[in-house]
């Protein structure tokens, strides 16, 4: 691979650009199902664009008690953790871009700095709610990640590899054997709603409480890449479930492997829109309870599971 | 106008985000508001959120006359709100100052504090007032008018 399609592939196809188109039109999805669950129309298709370009063209304030670098660099810094995970991501090949044997733990580590990253910009806001906000994130943090480290890494056990594309290929050699992950996908889709700070798992952002929580003080430009950032985490948190409990159709010619890879990430963001209609917020500590005396221990449950299958075949 | 320009004020158009303050109403405009958010009206069909912080909002629906308690923090409030901002006055009591006008301890409408770029009338403005009043705002910031 040449120094010019390195390049490309960052910057344009499968990397930045193409990750934000998806990133929007994921949440034209995400906005669009759950205004159809409530019974009412919904945002037109456009509608993630015109927030996003409104918020370029809006006035940039900060506050004067804030730390002017950290609260400037913790969007651009969420939003380019994010885009690097992706490129560590097979979507649609059986390979990513640039695949290496412990991608899955370079991945999940990138992963968690948006959410550092939404820590040091509320705490450096130095505006009440921000900072409640803050700790709230980086409370919950320590809830839905051990359950999500342990739940992706449950799969790797069967396919003896520390590389997503490895895992990949070798389920997609054993089919019938990912039905064996299925309790793994459950606890990772639950540990992906605490990541994307969404309903039930939204208390670092509950508008009813703290207003906005971490992003209380962010206005214009630093909120639009902060919103861009969370849409493309979405997908790329998607796209690595996907990746990791869902191998199918992975030796297709590209045009249909990328309508099945479409279909797939349809399908977990209309899990996530489904979860996010049927609850209500939960308060941080019966978060926290949750995800260490049941999330916790079914990820557990998982990894006893394979452990067992894998001495069986 | 070039090109930015005109996306930028088209994404203005699409998507204005909401904040809610009560300067002083009844509660009664409050109550149509909240209303007016609901899935019953669903407002989401024109871009609008409600938000809970100044910084992200781009129109303010402010009800009630100013009373002479919450005149400074009215212009603190329209003060965090980072441009380019709208102000509309929801309710007979925020355009007039409605059944309070001339009283000693309210102004008499929002404008008599800030600057307002719609009036919604109505004791209470029911929510297909507010979202008519909605919507002929945002046709006036269409390009060219």
């Amino acid at each position: 691979m040449t120094v010019g399609t390195a390049v490309v592939n960052i910057l344009v196809f499968p990397g930045f650009l193409f990750l934000v188109a998806l990133g929007l039109a994921g949440e034209f999805v995400d906005r669009k199902l759950y205004a159809r669950f409530q019974n009412r129309q919904g945002p037109p298709w456009f509608q993630p664009v015109a927030d996003v370009l409104k918020l370029f063209g809006k006035e940039d304030v900060i506050p004067e008690e804030a730390d002017r670098t950290t609260f400037n660099l913790a969007p651009v810094f969420a939003l380019a953790a994010v885009v690097a995970a992706s490129l560590y991501i097979p979507l649609w090949s059986a390979t990513s871009l640039f695949p290496f044997d412990g991608d899955l733990i370079v991945v999940l580590y990138l992963l968690l700095i948006p959410t550092v990253c939404f820590f040091l910009g509320g705490w450096y806001s130095r505006s009440v709610f921000a900072t409640l906000g803050a700790v709230r994130a980086i409370t919950q943090v320590f809830a839905y990640e051990i359950p999500l480290f342990v739940a992706l890494l449950a799969p790797s056990l069967l396919a003896n590899s520390w590389s997503i594309s490895k895992i990949a290929a070798y389920y997609a050699a054993h089919p019938w054997l990912w039905l064996v992950n299925l309790i793994g996908f459950g606890v990772a889709l639950v540990s992906l709603l605490g990541k994307l700070e969404r309903v039930p798992f939204d208390t670092p952002e509950a508008e009813t409480e703290i207003v906005a929580g971490s992003f209380t003080e962010y206005s214009g430009r630093r909120l639009a890449f902060f919103r861009l950032a969370i849409n493309c985490e979405a997908i790329v948190g998607a796209s690595l479930i996907a990746a990791v409990f869902l191998p199918f159709g992975l030796g297709l010619a590209p045009w249909l492997g990328f309508l099945v890879y479409l279909g797939k990430v349809l399908l977990i963001l209309g899990i996530l829109a489904l979860l996010r209609t049927l609850f209500a917020r939960l308060r941080i500590d019966q978060m926290i309870d949750f995800c260490w005396k049941v999330v916790a221990p079914i990820a557990f449950l998982q990894v006893l599971i394979n452990l067992v299958v894998r001495e069986l075949i | 106008m070039n090109v930015a320009r005109r996306m930028v004020r088209w994404g203005q158009r699409k998507s204005p985000w909401i904040l809610h303050f009560n300067t002083g109403a009844c509660n009664a405009c409050d109550i149509e508001i909240i209303a007016t958010l609901t899935p019953r009206f669903d407002l989401e069909r024109f871009g609008v959120l409600l938000k809970g912080t100044p910084r992200h909002c781009d129109i303010m629906a402010c009800s009630g006359p100013v009373t002479r308690q919450i005149e400074s923090r009215l212009v603190r409030i329209y003060e965090q709100v980072p441009e380019p901002k709208l102000v509309v006055a929801v309710g007979s009591c925020a355009t007039s100052g409605g059944v309070f006008n001339g009283l000693y301890n309210v102004k008499s409408g929002i404008d008599q504090v800030i600057p307002v770029a719609a009036y919604i009338p109505g004791c209470p403005a029911s929510p297909q007032a507010i979202i008519d009043g909605f919507a002929k705002l945002l046709k006036t910031l269409e390009v060219g008018k």
